[in-house]
């Protein structure tokens, strides 16, 4: 296979040096934004209390990578889960883990951070098939993040 | 040195009337607007502009006040999220209220032809207007104005002259409603007329002000947070209004024919 007919998600690229005029070095230390654990879909358990009443964050595994600010911009304050729509096997338990969230325990919002990679759309059927399958109705948005961690669309979902 | 800031935008578009063009040139339509009667500081915030353009308008009108007068430039917000792609949807809860309003939207476009047809002597004829008074109150009022009075409102300052209006409105909306329902009482068909094509005119109004002014403004300034909190309030609301009067209300709407469901313009 060549490299244009190669699946976006597992292409080879390689980002030059940015020069947007960001700064490139910031002084001190960032303290982390994660109050709980285990975070990986697979482990965490739905009726875990982190996640009682929550604004919670479904995050695919690429994006704290791609994001330079993840942690402040995107984790600060929500409860989180990882996961990967196109690695990660028994993807029916993610769909029941996340209507439990819903009507277990009872969460305020899921927002689901993606990849703009197409295999990466699958994470967020995942949660809106979770949503569908729950009594509870929830805001649920969606969030899709560029290669280089750009945020290329924010949205609610609404219909 | 006069300052306009805190001065109702109608009395400044009136004694300064270079300012309505160029707001009118911004899509800011004040102009229009029935009643006018926000501050001159409020009405750009809520417009929400990208900075640029914002401090182009304040200089375009800066340099049409005469000398001697002046305003605050207020401070460009900071709590705006990101708008890409032509902005964010309305969230979840915002689009629970752009959809009532599209009911609401089908009973008042088909008034003037429920008017112009009326028989006033007809108790058929008669009854569609109970029907259309029933849905105007418990509907429009008691189910949708109610959650924006006791919820909604909440997340903006009650105190904006923008909030002030619309709560001015549906204040003058219940009175063209005891009016029309005194004019039915005594078969006064002028009066009718004229009560619920008030209505119509005035709900329209208030409707476009909040799809495409009020909802976005609020909605731009929610957390995450709020907007699961909105919803949350809103939908145990909806739980807890009077199931039979709002079933009933639904099928007198969605009964009705011929009605164009007009889409609201910011989807």
């Amino acid at each position: 296979m060549s490299a244009r007919e190669c699946c976006p998600g597992s292409r080879t690229q390689v980002f030059g040096p940015k020069d947007d005029g960001s700064p490139q070095e910031e002084g001190g230390k960032r303290r982390s934004q994660l109050r709980q654990w285990p975070v990986q879909l697979h482990l965490v358990n739905p009726q875990a209390p982190y996640f009682e009443k929550a604004d919670v964050l479904l995050a695919a595994d690429c994006v704290a990578y791609a994001m330079g600010d993840f942690h402040k911009d995107y984790l600060s304050g929500k409860s989180l889960a990882i996961a990967c729509p196109k690695l990660d096997s028994d993807q029916e338990i993610y769909i029941e883990k996340i209507k439990s969230l819903i009507d277990d325990s009872k969460i305020n919002t899921l927002t689901v951070m993606i990849m703009q990679v197409p295999c990466c759309g699958g994470l967020l059927a995942i949660a809106k098939e979770g949503l569908k399958r729950a009594k509870r109705k929830i805001p649920l948005k969606y969030i899709v993040v560029s290669l280089q961690g750009e945020i290329l669309k924010e949205e609610w979902v609404t219909e | 040195m006069e300052d306009i800031s805190n001065m109702q935008v109608k009395e400044v578009i009136s004694k300064y009337p270079g300012i309505g063009d160029i707001l009118g040139s911004f899509g800011i339509g004040c102009v229009t607007c029935a009643a006018g009667s926000c501050l001159f500081r409020e009405i750009v915030g809520i417009h929400s502009m990208p900075p640029e353009k914002e401090k182009e308008l304040f200089d375009r009108i800066a340099a049409v006040l005469p000398s001697g007068v002046m305003f605050k430039r207020p401070a460009p917000s900071t709590a705006r999220k990101r708008e890409k792609d032509g902005g964010l949807k309305y969230s979840p809860p915002i689009k629970m209220l752009v959809d009532e309003h599209t009911k609401i939207k089908k009973l008042l476009a088909l008034i003037p032809d429920i008017l112009g047809s009326l028989d006033i002597e007809k108790e058929n004829d008669r009854e569609l207007i109970r029907s259309a008074l029933y849905f105007i109150v418990n509907y429009a009022d008691r189910f949708h104005h109610a959650k924006e009075e006791a919820i909604l409102f909440d997340y903006a300052d009650r105190d904006s002259s923008v909030i002030k209006v619309m709560l001015e409105d549906h204040d003058l909306g219940r009175s063209f409603v005891k009016g029309a329902r005194q004019a039915l009482e005594s078969k006064d068909i002028d009066e009718l007329k004229k009560n619920l094509e008030g209505y119509k005119g005035l709900l329209e109004e208030h409707i476009r002000k909040e799809d495409e002014i009020l909802y976005p403004w609020i909605d731009r300034n929610l957390s995450d947070a709020q907007v699961g909190e909105l919803f949350r309030k809103f939908s145990e609301a909806d739980i807890k209004t009077d199931r039979n009067a709002l079933a009933e209300c639904l099928k007198f709407i969605d009964g009705l024919a011929g009605a164009p469901h007009a889409a609201p313009s910011k989807k």
